[in-house]
């Protein structure tokens, strides 16, 4: 027995782990998924109309977060994006103080994360960075904060 | 193009000065140790979200925070091979002389130019804010000096072979 | 409404401090293992005794008023009862030390005494706060742990005035109430809104803020019937376990790491902002009031040419030039320079009560920082907080 191979850190009863630190969402991944679908059909004909915060608003609710429900996130994720490109840059002071907290907290997450993706910094480079600085403005840094600390990643 | 400079630094900036909510934390793992946590990442629940800030995308900030020390990385704007080796031999000369630069790490994480270490002990020696201006500052002014590079190195090179070919002439 | 006190105790940070009881002296621990005590002479503090018995950074200090007994913790796993007795060769009142065994094997990050002064409890590393009680027959303090189910280091730790509940904040993101009932030291205590009839070691409740992050602060309402904390999410949750209701309010600054109590319905916090914040509310809800720090007052310290007098030397030509030389700045504004405007310019590290006024009610508070200041604020003189500190242009 090769005892000097064992990975004794991973027996520490004690430790937390990556999984106990965020609750994964509530709802059924499948569920999870045809709700997005549901929110982006939603959107896209609230956007037709030429409302932004209220497509805003549908698509920051109840958004998915936590593991296994990747392709519901990136579907999200693009919804939100093409709200962000189809607004002028001197709505989105008026658009983002209409947003509730939680919303605002949320939407910065989302502008991380689409910072984050590869590929698509040419495309909403400067869109997105707008509206970093807007909300960083109304929101505060303490917005920043919370995007880090929370572990419902989107 | 250059409209996005602005919002780009101040974005980083924000960011950084939400990360720099620094404190004194012994290490859970080791008995009378302090390391910086985002290097050690033994325990999961004292390091936080990493967030990426991008300007288009070969322009990249990384910043890794956690509860004592944040790690921040770099992507330099690289557009030809020319600027790909003055940026290179740039950081290096940089990261050779890491520890009297103080918040510099000697090795760029993974995928990015440079990266800097800021731990608790940094931030009580020096102001948090002037730490954040020297980075944006920083950012600022390595664009610069590449540029200026590049110029003198095209500028040297045309002379040189000027004055060799003029020797072909007569 | 008077006007903060501010004092320059020190170049470095100072990491936690404690009064005595007539607010003559005070210890504090300089980023260092020795505890500094300074007596107040006029209008300056003067170092007045050093001990030194620690091996590593001290984390934490108490000063017990009644029975005027120090505690301190440190991050070489031990913690000192320091009493004042009378030295056998002159014949002064010296410093003693006493060992405490806490059993931990990791750093003490907190230490508090109970209200009675009987107990105390120190917060750890080791996933585990150890309750410490005098053992009268050998004549040592001896410890009982709390570990379950703590998972991670404990940042902060508050007694309930009942001297048998605790609140304890972690690192695992969440704040808890634990019995800390020890059968030879406390009676019986009558019932209270978090329970009844707890032995040992009992969770009353626990706390989490819902953007989660790590439970810096904790702390009990004078009557004990309401718990506060303050997390890394930058939020304060407030927590009415009768309703039960919690209410957490989120700030658009950085986050907090000290709170205190100034009444049933307010209280102080402070931190990585630099500013003391004041929060009041009630059962129907809580809300940000303000701060204790007028940065509007401070034109004193702006930069630019305001001052009285016109003349070459005040103009803004002179100044761009001598910015131009001393500090290379070949570009006009002073945009890329950010200032605090604040008393404190660095995170604040510790708020602790100062003064009352009437019965329980407080009316100054002491707050130390990272910069080395000790200022004493009036709870009352609260302003409205401004946008932003220094401003974040670039």
């Amino acid at each position: 027995m090769s005892f000097r191979k064992i990975d004794i850190d991973a027996y520490d009863e004690d430790v937390l782990l990556e999984s106990e630190l965020c609750e994964p969402d509530p709802r059924d991944p499948a569920q999870v998924l045809s709700d997005a679908k549901q929110k982006q059909a939603a959107v896209r004909s609230t956007l037709a109309k030429g409302d932004i915060p209220g497509a805003l608003g549908i698509a920051l609710d109840n958004t998915p977060y936590g593991p296994n429900v990747e392709e519901a996130k990136n579907l999200t994720l693009q919804t939100v994006v093409s709200i962000l490109n189809s607004t002028k840059s001197s709505e989105i002071n008026n658009v983002v103080k209409a947003l509730s907290q939680d919303a605002q907290d949320t939407l910065m997450k989302y502008l991380y994360k689409g910072m984050g993706m590869p590929g698509w910094g040419d495309v909403s480079g400067s869109v997105l960075l707008g509206w970093h600085e807007k909300l960083t403005e109304i929101a505060g840094t303490g917005c920043i904060v919370r995007v880090m600390t929370d572990r419902r990643t989107v | 193009m250059s409209n996005t400079l602005r919002p780009y630094l101040s974005a980083v900036k924000s960011t950084l000065t939400a990360a720099l909510t620094l404190e004194n934390f012994s290490s859970q793992v080791v008995e009378r140790h302090n390391k910086p946590e985002v290097e050690v990442r033994g325990s999961k629940e004292v390091l936080l979200n990493p967030l990426t800030i991008s300007r288009n995308e070969n322009e990249r900030v990384l910043i890794e925070p956690s509860v004592n020390s944040i790690r921040m990385s770099i992507k330099i704007k690289q557009a030809d091979e020319i600027e790909r080796i003055l940026c290179h031999k740039f950081t290096r000369f940089l990261m050779q002389r890491a520890e009297s630069f103080v918040v510099l790490r000697r090795k760029p994480v993974l995928g990015y130019d440079i990266s800097f270490l800021i731990t608790n002990v940094h931030s009580e020696t020096m102001l948090k804010h002037k730490v954040v201006d020297f980075i944006i500052q920083f950012m600022e002014e390595v664009d610069r000096e590449i540029s200026e590079m590049k110029l003198s190195l095209n500028a040297r090179a045309r002379t040189v072979a000027e004055s060799y070919l003029t020797a072909f002439n007569s | 409404m008077s006007a903060p006190e501010v004092y320059s105790i020190a170049k470095t940070p100072v990491t936690c401090h404690a009064f005595n009881a007539d607010r003559s002296q005070v210890a504090v621990s300089l980023n260092d293992n020795n505890v500094q005590i300074y007596s107040k002479q006029g209008k300056e503090w003067i170092l007045s005794e050093t001990l030194s018995e620690h091996d590593k950074l001290i984390t934490s200090i108490d000063w017990a008023p009644n029975s005027n007994r120090i505690v301190t913790a440190s991050q070489d796993r031990n913690a000192y009862v320091w009493s004042l007795s009378p030295d056998p060769l002159t014949g002064k009142l010296v410093w003693k030390p006493t060992l405490v065994l806490l059993r931990i094997n990791r750093a003490a990050t907190f230490v508090r005494w109970s209200p009675n002064e009987d107990k105390f409890a120190v917060a750890s590393g080791a996933r585990a706060i150890a309750i410490c009680s005098f053992d009268a027959e050998n004549n040592w303090w001896v410890a009982r742990q709390l570990k379950k189910p703590i998972r991670s280091t404990v940042l902060s730790v508050d007694w309930h005035p009942n001297n048998v509940l605790l609140a304890a904040g972690s690192a695992d993101m969440k704040a808890r109430v634990f019995s800390a009932y020890i059968k030879d030291v406390d009676k019986r205590p009558s019932p209270t809104i978090w329970g009844e009839k707890l032995p040992f070691n009992t969770i009353c409740g626990e706390y989490s803020s819902p953007a989660g992050g790590w439970v810096h602060a904790v702390g009990f309402s004078p009557s004990g019937d309401v718990l506060a904390f303050a997390s890394h999410d930058s939020s304060i949750s407030i927590v009415y376990p009768g309703g039960p209701m919690v209410y957490n309010i989120r700030i658009s600054s950085l986050p907090y790491v000290t709170l205190t109590w100034t009444s049933e319905d307010a209280l102080v916090a402070a931190g990585h902002d630099c500013q003391p914040v004041v929060f009041s509310g009630s059962e129907q809800g809580w809300a940000l009031i303000g701060t204790l720090d007028d940065t509007t007052a401070s034109s004193a310290k702006a930069p630019g040419a305001r001052t009285g007098t016109v003349g070459r030397l005040n103009s803004t030509a002179f100044n761009t030039f001598r910015n131009a030389d001393t500090r290379g700045h070949t570009g006009g504004d002073n945009a890329s320079d950010t200032e605090l405007l604040t008393v404190h310019q660095n995170t604040i590290t510790s708020v602790r009560p100062y003064a009352y006024s009437g019965e329980g009610v407080m009316d100054r508070v002491s707050t130390t920082g990272v910069d080395g200041k000790l200022v004493i604020w009036d709870v009352n003189a609260v302003s409205a907080l401004t946008g932003k500190m220094g401003g974040l242009r670039v």
